[in-house]
């Protein structure tokens, strides 16, 4: 999980590494994502999203498809 | 309160307090307990995937979204640099703690470095952004390299 400067550098990596390029996420979907997870973790009733959960936040921040859901079996 | 959150308030609040990891003897300590249960609670966190040890069973390498080791992931806040497992994590940092601050990483490709002014509403607009290499479904499979 990284940081690029932008989209052009994502290729590139990906590229150079034989690596399958993934969907991009912005920095204020990641924020979303940050917040979803880590929001309540120094508190007592902090819990991690249990995979409907996860595929609500997902979709929510406007994630779809088969990379994001918890439960794929498309990726061997 | 059950001992496993004990155990696991103990070991994050000592991340947010101190930026570092605890010893477990720390945590022990802090919840009035001996190191044979904490080391116990720490195996049942683990499953929860609240936790990934190191090798030797006891020593904290991630405590989500804090890491227990440097990496190239950090972040400032309230007068502490704290280091994250992976991008999303600095941002999880800030997210956690509740505070402002400033994400330090580097993009992979490049090497540029990043400094991202990060507020209590998340950071302002940017074109840099993130991605990740492993599906959803598979991230616990190999945490680390995830």
């Amino acid at each position: 999980m990284l940081f690029f400067r932008s989209e052009e550098q994502v290729r590139e990596w990906c590229e150079v590494n034989g690596y399958p390029k993934r969907p991009l996420v912005r920095m204020d979907q990641l924020w979303g994502l940050a917040t979803a997870w880590y929001g309540t973790r120094l508190q007592e009733d902090a819990r991690r999203p249990q995979p409907e959960e996860m595929r609500a936040i997902f979709a929510g921040l406007g994630l779809h498809g088969e990379f994001w859901d918890p439960q794929s079996d498309s990726f061997g | 309160m059950e001992f496993d959150t004990q155990v696991k308030l103990a070991v994050y609040r000592h991340f947010a307090e101190t930026a570092k990891a605890p010893a477990v003897s720390e945590v022990a300590r802090r919840i009035w307990s001996d190191v044979e249960s904490v080391l116990a609670a720490y195996k049942r966190l683990r499953a929860q995937r609240l936790l990934v040890l190191e090798a030797d069973g006891k020593s904290i390498r991630m405590a989500p979204p804090f890491s227990g080791i440097p990496t190239q992931h950090s972040v400032e806040a309230g007068g502490l640099r704290y280091f994250a497992n992976c991008a999303w994590d600095t941002l999880g940092v800030l997210a956690a703690l509740h505070k402002p601050g400033t994400v330090h990483s580097r993009c992979e490709q490049s090497g540029e470095l990043l400094h991202l002014p990060v507020g209590l509403d998340g950071p302002g607009p940017t074109k840099w952004v993130f991605h990740c290499l492993v599906p959803a479904a598979k991230w616990w499979d190999d945490i680390v390299f995830t």
